[in-house]
């Protein structure tokens, strides 16, 4: 299939390596990736003005026309804007999440499994929320670690909020609440998210925090350690 | 924030006063709130009763301060009232934007997208006083080399015009 992309602002810089990972992995499944002409920055969720945020991101839409109608869109803040910015769905947005299902992981071309190594799938907030712009497989991360014989921990923990937003901002907020995740699951944190991955990574004390797609690409044999 | 501030509330969010009135105080909100986790003091459903009634709304609110636009409270609401993005709107009415909040939103305005060095240098003074230092290390695998990217066509941010009117207040 052919998807028109938008990586937005953090898969250019602090999760470059989320953004190499999507791109390998749908390379894999046979889809091309098109990235959307000169895009702009969706807004994130630092606008109290929602007009004006909307805008920012329905600029990318406007961008996109004709040129795509399923856009590919790694981070969940973006992937919200933009679902938030096409009310009528002129586009089919879609998270790299949910071209993953149970059928197609075998494509990826396993050559290593999980066999005896824990794992805490986390979604946190925007993937799973609000009902009207939230993925539709919300179990994906679950069944990729189990199709390659990993197991599962902390299911209660997968959609709290770590406070990610906050991290800049109020530092102990996302401390207490990232804790609070992180204590009561065990094994290597996976997450999707951007703000997920930087808050988890800076609280977490021995543990690992990994993307989905480092798992995948271990998987695929193409990361050599977790 | 005083009543007449209130409007800036309303404009930001595309709600009218007489929208809140449906919140039927059933505070499925507050009960779901991230925010519950730092501070039992939280209630979403108060801060839309104020801004109903016109009651002034104080910076010292917890959920104004560390509301993470988490989403639980809209997803949980029956009638799905877009809260952080109300809270968004209160605290950008009552200027508590921090110096992060500011820099990220003014590379917007240069570039069109968020260099991630520039912010991080704009929001240096805080991040020095906040303890951040010590993150440092466990922050090296964001650290890398690039220049910004300019957007071409991206207009100025302020300029009002962009959305349709009809489309205001849309879920
Ligand atoms: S979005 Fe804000 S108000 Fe709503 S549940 Fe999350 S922290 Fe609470
Ligand atoms: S969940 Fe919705 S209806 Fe219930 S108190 Fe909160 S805002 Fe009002």
């Amino acid at each position: 299939m052919e998807y028109g992309y938008y990586p937005g602002c953090s898969l250019t810089g602090s999760a470059k390596k989320l953004d190499r990972g999507v791109r390998r992995i749908c390379e894999k499944l046979g889809h091309s990736l098109t990235e959307i002409p000169d895009w702009n920055c969706c807004g994130a969720l630092e606008y109290g003005d929602r007009n004006e945020l909307l805008s920012i991101s329905g600029e990318n839409l406007r961008k996109a026309r004709g040129m795509c109608k399923e856009i590919v869109v790694p981070c969940p803040a973006c992937y919200k804007n933009l679902k938030d910015a096409d009310p009528d769905r002129s586009f089919n947005i879609l998270s790299p999440l949910e071209l993953l299902n149970p059928g197609n992981l075998s494509q990826i071309g396993q050559k290593r499994d999980l066999k005896g190594k824990v794992f805490f799938p986390y979604y946190g907030c925007l993937l799973m929320r609000p009902e009207g712009s939230a993925i539709r497989n919300k179990n994906i991360m679950e069944d990729a670690i189990s199709a390659f014989g990993g197991d599962i921990d902390g299911e209660k923990m997968r959609d709290r909020c770590c406070g990610g937003n906050q991290l800049f901002l109020n530092k102990w907020a996302t401390e207490k609440l990232s804790n609070l995740i992180l204590s009561r699951s065990r094994g290597t944190v996976v997450v999707f998210c951007p703000f997920c991955h930087m808050a988890m990574k800076t609280f977490a004390v021995g543990r690992k925090v990994i993307y989905l797609t480092d798992l995948l690409l271990y998987v695929m044999g193409e990361n050599n350690s977790l | 924030m005083k009543e007449k501030d209130h409007e800036i509330v309303f404009k930001h969010t595309g709600y009218r006063r007489e929208d809140f009135s449906v919140c039927v105080g059933c505070k499925i909100c507050a009960s779901v709130c991230t925010v519950n986790d730092l501070d039992i003091a939280v209630n979403p459903q108060e801060l839309l009763l104020r801004l109903f009634l016109g009651q002034e709304i104080g910076k010292e609110d917890p959920l104004v301060r560390y509301c993470t636009s988490c989403y639980r409270c809209a997803g949980a609401c029956p009638w799905k009232i877009r809260i952080p993005e109300v809270v968004r709107a209160v605290k950008e009415s009552l200027g508590m934007e921090a110096l992060f909040e500011k820099a990220f939103k003014k590379s917007l305005n240069i570039w069109g997208r968020v260099y991630e060095p520039f912010v991080v240098v704009m929001a240096a003074p805080d991040l020095l006083k906040g303890g951040y230092i010590k993150h440092m290390p466990k922050w090296m695998e964001y650290a890398g080399f690039h220049l910004p990217h300019k957007v071409k066509r991206l207009k100025p941010l302020n300029a009002s015009e962009g959305l349709d009117p009809s489309e205001k207040g849309r879920s």
